[in-house]
């Protein structure tokens, strides 16, 4: 990978392979309720493809680069396996997860890469990861564990 | 008469070279004294709109007037006051609950239009709004009683070698005492979910008719037994004497009230119109909810069934809350009322999806109210270990009579009423019982006063302890490993989440890990057709404002409809349905 | 002459109801033959609220607004009246802490003492003389300057209340009122030589306006009144109430029963006054509550009663007649106060023979006040 246009391609086609996901889980769920829930959240991974398609037309200003303090709270929780009968725990569970390993791949980009400018993307990237997880984290927080 | 008489009067004169008897004013009128009772102020922020000033004062002077949208624990209004008619008795600053209402010591205003002499202290800005002297409430003279009457219980070493209730109830002297504190604001009312009549009652119970109270009580609350025993009582913490005392003992005096009958069905003799003659409805779920709904259509002529998966009636009264808090002679005593107004119960049986589209096409209702049955899963490793269980199923276990081993030492994870309820209940069965919560004991949704009685039995809270996995050891135990957390602050307003602090683990060696996290909805039985309308993406349904769901007839209410998942909000949403039906019945009779 | 030219030569004269002479709003109708006055007859109504009716519809605490009104020169004999008759009833009297008691005591001989200034001055001022009156108000205002500091209003205070007083001392208190006292006793002899050493007041008011002895028993006569024939009746020492009995106190009497016996029984017990409140404040404890816990007051009942209780205001003994039926109001009271026996009973027997320039000044050395005859 070479320019930011191809790095932004590929962080584009990532966010569509989530929203593919999310709508092929939606399609098969089961339980009440949960095909929305699925489908809200291919709506937010439409969401962040269109805002990396913007920056990418030079119509946003550049990623944010200030670190984004999650909760922490999925690293030590067990994964969890695509189901059609997942419930909202599990699909909070799963999306906390996808948005770390994404994290993961961007933080691990940037360290590969010798080129500062691309580094600042990377890390970028991966800031933006980091938030969509947040927001993961804080619904779980707040309705997974409501008592705890 | 001597010449005394006639020369001393000249005397006088001497004051034209003395020092004056009066004093010279300039620079304006002189300044009220420091507790002067001149026009009054108010802390408008710290008023709460209850209008005990208004209450007090035996002129009539001050009316409560709407100045904003009410919110919880705040009518909304604000005291006006008439000069026309205040004679600045300050009884109205000295009654004020919230000790917003004062008196500035400034006493000289004039004006040709007589109508300014009403305003709203506070509001309609005025000169001495800032005054920092005149008259104000002063801690140490009271109008009002601040002090509860102390609520009898069981010794803490004696609670946990018994199943005997905890609390002991007021003894009808304590009763009258106790309800005599009510300054009738009514903002409780507002607060509860179900708007009990609370000032009518306790004002019942003040003046000793008992019997009256419970009539009072039954207007809108089948359960009020249970309610008076463990109700999350929102009223409590609105009572306007709670601001600067103890609240009303709201929960207590209902609980004495109903306790003072064993046969309901001989003071209530309900006068309401039989609307439902020749109509059936079929309840699904046995709990408050359900039980409200058949009730109040009950006696208004309806046929009502309900269909209950356990042994008996009650719902989570029944098999979640621990019969030291609400025994089962207290839920049979309200069950044979609605037996009495002929509800029929179909016990033992779980409805399942073709069932339920049959019910919608037999019935003129359908009510649904089966509650949060799904336990929220730890997720942590470790958790299918054997010795890993939900808290609802001991709590089930136990209350259904069934023999439960919790062993001798027990973590229970959560901070909730359930995991209170299990803590307790573990205690009960002889074991060391550590609560491991998340976050901070404030944070806790369980009720204050079940925190403080479950540490008196001996439970040991931990908290900011983040479940990091559960491990087996070898000689067959189980090890609870957590790590600690902080609290952060990320969004204003909102309550501080915890964040593991990473790299420190700590063990707690115990024989069972009691998880008591939330529970969820489960609701996978209902048909595709229906679940697609009615639940939302949590999977928990909604509802209209006449409580019924998108499927015409279906109506739902409990713990999967509204978000406080307690029993009084679920007596509030079977309210809700009972209205609706009874108006479209009517509406049909037209 | 002929009867006829007799009632020819009668004239009928309405003194009051508005008149610098009158003592409030009263009228006295009055038949002259010259101008002595064969027959009056009093006329009151013209203030008439019905405080006593009011009070069966309030609840307890509510009433303390009202009774403040039964006297305008001295509410507060009222106040403790009420307070007392009903913490009597409800059984509250045994929770007053000692500091209010004496609080209360020196709140009541502070209102006589302002009251005393007022009528003394009020004596000569129906003689025409105004030089005492304005110096004598102004004595009074001082003692008002300390019931504004402490109760947070100059004339009506509803001060005292159930279980004790609204509010502590404030700081500094005492050393003020002494202040105030020192000011006033300075100031006496300048007004003695106005009044007692005046020739017109000496001859307008010895000899005139005299109350026979026989009366007192069978109008119910008190106060001034009765310690100037010269008989030791003091509500205070015979019947001691609040702190009363623990003070060195003896009723002071003097003789003649004149107008003049009466002011200068006035002018003794202005001395006595400013003893008892040094007394007070040298005995008075520093610390302790000022109120005893009251019950929610908006819902307070106590249980069926009766009683009378009575003080020495500085017209004489009031008293207060309290029923009550177990709700949370009273269900009757009757204000027992001295106006009634000295400004109509004992007015209207003065009369005849009086000279119409006598009237006011007999009026006043009876300190009547008409909204305590109508209630």
């Amino acid at each position: 990978m070479k320019s930011f246009e191809e790095i932004l391609d590929f962080a584009i086609d990532n966010e569509q392979k989530a929203h593919d996901l999310y709508m092929d889980i939606a399609e098969m769920a089961t339980r009440p309720g949960m095909r929305q829930t699925f489908l809200e959240f291919a709506a937010q991974e439409m969401q962040h493809r269109e805002r990396l398609e913007a920056i990418k037309a030079g119509k946003l200003p550049e990623l944010d680069q200030a670190r984004v303090e999650t909760l922490g709270l999925s690293e030590h929780l067990v994964d969890v396996p695509v189901e059609k009968d997942m419930d909202y725990q599990s699909a909070l569970l799963f999306a906390m997860k996808a948005e770390q390993r994404a994290y993961d791949l961007y933080a691990g980009l940037a360290k590969a890469t010798d080129d500062p400018n691309l580094v600042t993307l990377f890390e970028g990237l991966a800031q933006e990861e980091l938030k969509h997880k947040l927001h993961f984290e804080r619904e779980y927080d707040d309705v997974v564990l409501g008592d705890n | 008469m001597s010449l005394k008489y006639t020369i001393a009067p000249f005397s006088a004169w001497l004051q034209a070279v003395s020092k004056p008897f009066t004093v010279p004013v300039t620079g304006g009128p002189r300044p009220g004294a420091p507790r002067y009772r001149g026009w009054h102020i108010n802390d408008v922020e710290k008023c709460i709109g209850c209008g005990t000033c208004s209450a007090i004062c035996q002129n009539e002077a001050i009316d409560m007037v709407p100045v904003d949208d009410p919110v919880v624990g705040d009518s909304g209004l604000r005291p006006k006051i008439d000069y026309g008619r205040c004679c600045w008795c300050a009884l109205c600053v000295d009654v004020c609950p919230s000790g917003s209402l004062g008196m500035s010591n400034e006493y000289v205003w004039a004006d040709t239009d007589a109508d300014v002499f009403r305003y709203i202290p506070g509001v309609d800005e005025k000169p001495w709004d800032d005054s920092e002297l005149g008259w104000r409430r002063e801690e140490g003279f009271e109008l009002v009683d601040h002090d509860r009457v102390p609520m009898g219980m069981l010794d803490p070493d004696e609670r946990t070698q018994t199943w005997a209730e905890v609390v002991i109830g007021y003894t009808e002297e304590q009763a009258r005492v106790e309800a005599s504190r009510c300054v009738d604001c009514g903002l409780c009312v507002a607060a509860c979910p179900a708007h009990m009549h609370i000032p009518d009652y306790i004002g019942a119970i003040r003046d000793g008719d008992d019997a009256r109270a419970v009539q009072i009580i039954y207007d809108n609350n089948a359960m009020p037994e249970m309610c008076g025993k463990v109700c999350t009582r929102r009223c409590e913490s609105v009572c306007s004497i709670g601001v600067q005392g103890d609240p009303l003992a709201i929960r207590w005096l209902k609980r004495y009230a109903t306790e003072r009958f064993d046969n309901l069905a001989e003071v209530l003799q309900p006068q309401v119109e039989r609307v439902g003659e020749g109509r059936t409805v079929a309840v699904i779920g046995g709990g408050p909810s359900g039980l409200t709904v058949a009730y109040y259509l009950a006696i208004r002529g309806f046929e009502v069934t309900v269909h209950e998966a356990l042994p008996q009636v009650g719902g989570a009264t029944f098999f979640g809350i621990p019969r030291y808090r609400f025994p089962m002679s207290s839920l049979e005593k309200q069950v044979d009322l609605l037996k009495s107004a002929g509800v029929k119960f179909v016990l033992n049986h779980r409805v399942d999806g073709d069932e339920l589209t049959r019910m919608l096409a037999e019935n003129d209702a359908v009510f649904m109210g089966v509650g949060l049955m799904k336990p929220m899963a730890l997720r942590a490793p470790g958790e299918d270990l054997p010795g890993v269980i939900p808290a609802l199923d001991m709590l089930r276990e136990q209350n259904l009579g069934h023999e439960v081993d919790v062993g001798e030492k027990v973590v229970v994870v959560g901070g909730g009423n359930v995991a209170i309820d299990a803590s307790r209940i573990s205690r009960r069965l002889g074991a060391e019982v550590t609560i491991a919560y998340r976050r901070r004991v404030v944070d806790m949704p369980a009720d204050d006063e079940e925190i403080e009685d479950a540490e008196a039995e001996g439970v040991e809270i931990v908290t900011q302890a983040i479940p990091l996995r559960v491990e087996a050891t070898e000689d067959g135990k189980l090890d609870f490993v957590w790590g600690p957390a902080e609290m952060v602050q990320e969004e204003e307003g909102k309550r501080p989440r915890p964040k593991l602090i990473e790299g420190v683990e700590n063990h707690l060696v115990v024989d069972r890990v009691i998880v008591a996290i939330g529970q969820g909805p489960d609701l996978d039985w209902l048909p595709t057709e229906i679940s697609e309308k009615i639940c939302n993406k949590w999977g928990y349904i909604e509802v209209d404002e006449t409580g019924m769901t998108a499927v015409e007839g279906l109506y739902a209410g409990g713990d999967l409809v509204n978000d406080t998942a307690d029993a009084i909000s679920a007596i509030a949403d079977g309210l809700r349905a009972v209205n609706g039906i009874v108006d479209k019945t009517r509406a049909q009779h037209v | 002459m002929t009867e006829q030219t007799a009632l020819e030569r009668r004239v009928q004269l309405w003194f009051g109801p508005q008149h610098p002479g009158i003592t409030g709003n009263m009228a006295v109708q009055a038949w002259l033959e010259g101008d002595t006055l064969t027959s009056g007859v009093t006329h009151v109504g013209y203030l008439h609220r019905g405080f006593e009716k009011l009070m069966e519809r309030r609840k307890f605490i509510q009433s303390f607004p009202i009774v403040c009104r039964i006297c305008v020169p001295e509410p507060d004999t009222n106040e403790w009246l009420l307070a007392a008759s009903i913490e009597e009833l409800s059984g509250l009297d045994k929770e007053v802490p000692e500091k209010a008691r004496w609080i209360r005591t020196l709140f009541l001989e502070m209102s006589r003492l302002s009251s005393m200034l007022m009528v003394l001055g009020g004596h000569v001022g129906a003689m025409g003389l105004g030089t005492a009156p304005n110096w004598l108000i102004t004595l009074r205002d001082y003692i008002l300057d300390r019931f504004e500091e402490l109760t947070g209003a100059r004339v009506y205070h509803m001060y005292v209340t159930y279980g004790g007083v609204r509010r502590d001392l404030p700081e500094g208190f005492a050393e003020r009122l002494e202040a105030n006292l020192q000011e006033i006793e300075s100031k006496l002899p300048l007004v003695d030589n106005v009044i007692f050493d005046s020739a017109v007041f000496r001859k307008r008011a010895i000899g005139v306006g005299v109350v026979p002895e026989e009366w007192v028993d069978e109008l119910g006569l008190t106060g001034p009144i009765v310690r100037a024939m010269g008989i030791a009746r003091d509500t205070r020492t015979d019947y001691p109430y609040e702190k009363y009995g623990e003070l060195d106190i003896e009723p002071m009497t003097t003789t003649g029963s004149d107008i003049f016996a009466r002011a200068w029984m006035r002018r003794l017990e202005i001395a006595q006054s400013i003893d008892l409140i040094r007394q007070i404040l040298a005995k008075m404890p520093t610390e302790g509550p000022y109120s005893a816990k009251l019950p929610n007051m908006l819902t307070w009942t106590i249980p069926a009663g009766e009683t009378y209780v009575r003080a020495e205001a500085s017209r004489g003994e009031m008293g207060y007649y309290v029923v009550t039926d177990g709700s949370d109001k009273i269900r009757r009271v009757h204000v027992r106060g001295p106006s009634y026996v000295h400004g109509v009973t004992l007015l209207e027997r003065l009369m005849p023979g009086t000279n119409i320039a006598d009237l006011s000044a007999l009026m006043v050395s009876l300190q009547v006040c008409p909204p305590e005859i109508e209630r």
